[in-house]
């Protein structure tokens, strides 16, 4: 077959059952389909997605934005947490050592012994730990 | 409802576009009315089954008009839709797939009509479509907006997101490809 009659045959492809189509039915038909499920409220679903994830966008850059402009600084909202991580990392030694440079502030706030001690020396790794957190409130 | 669009068979598609941009729904029909054959020709040699034809051309027809704020007149609106239709018959027969197949000879072949015509149109058609079928799907489009369509490579290639140079090549191929296959 040669190109021209390729093109004749592909004319006439598909052209008997496009003439039997009937035309005006399928007219009704597709506005029937298109009132049945609106363009309009899909694209106002699109729209509303769209806007939401803008926000959430704005809200996540803007708060990253923030974040990195005016870095939140360490407060002492919550200084137990970091001076127990400190603390487990210290051997008993370096606890005693720590409690030496504490000692006047113990006498001075008046932070009661665990039972039957007397001085901070005597005091085991456990007993070390209760004290300077009782001092840290 | 806005307000009906006093049309003419001369009325540009444009015009009728914006109509039912503003929801004027005898602006859509008028354009189904328009291109509903092109259509239905260009699914049809596409390997749609005629059984199934009228509702791939309304489902066509459907996504057209819900998409049509993308259509930006960068082709014809006919050429345009014979793309969604692309689309919507590869979806059908992804459908298809999954249930039984239909063979694409049966789809095409026209089976009213004058005797004579119908057995040479049967036989010469039937071979295109066959070849048509093997085809890979971009060559299938490029041939029939071409050979069927009568379309130039510039308004192929603006339908299909291409190049003409590229639109001629597939086309091209298409030939050289259906002339070893259709014999």
């Amino acid at each position: 077959m040669n190109e021209d009659a390729m093109i004749a045959a592909a004319k006439r492809l598909g052209s008997g059952p496009a003439d039997r189509l009937d035309v005006e039915a399928t007219a009704r038909r597709v506005l029937e389909r298109l009132r049945e499920q609106p363009a309009h409220r899909l694209a106002w679903i699109h729209v509303q997605w769209v806007r939401i994830a803008a926000a959430v966008v704005i809200v996540l850059g803007g708060g990253f934005a923030v974040h990195q402009m005016w870095p939140v600084k360490e407060t002492r909202g919550h200084p137990a947490h970091f001076v127990a991580d400190d603390l487990s990392d210290l051997s008993t030694d370096q606890l005693r050592d720590v409690l030496d440079r504490f000692d006047e502030m113990v006498r001075g706030t008046g932070t009661t012994l665990p039972e039957g001690s007397s001085d901070l020396r005597e005091l085991d790794e456990q007993q070390l730990r209760r004290v300077l957190r009782s001092l840290e409130g | 409802m806005a307000q009906p669009l006093p049309r003419t068979e001369t009325t540009p598609d444009a015009a009728l576009i914006a109509a039912w941009q503003t929801g004027d729904e005898q602006a859509a029909a008028e354009l189904v009315r328009r291109h509903a054959r092109a259509l239905a020709r260009f699914l049809a040699g596409a390997g749609a089954p005629e059984s199934e034809l009228d509702d791939l051309v309304q489902e066509t027809f459907v996504r057209a008009f819900r998409s049509v704020d993308r259509f930006r007149g960068q082709c014809q609106f006919r050429t345009w839709l014979m793309t969604i239709g692309g689309n919507v018959l590869k979806d059908f027969g992804r459908r298809m797939k999954r249930r039984a197949v239909i063979p694409l000879d049966e789809m095409v072949r026209d089976v009213t009509g004058d005797p004579h015509e119908l057995a040479e149109a049967s036989e010469t058609v039937a071979r295109l479509a066959a070849g048509l079928k093997a085809l890979p799907r971009l060559q299938r489009e490029v041939f029939l907006l071409r050979a069927q369509q009568g379309l130039e490579y510039e308004e192929i290639a603006a339908a299909l997101a291409t190049t003409p140079g590229a639109a001629r090549v597939h086309y091209h191929h298409a030939v050289r490809r259906l002339k070893e296959t259709v014999k």
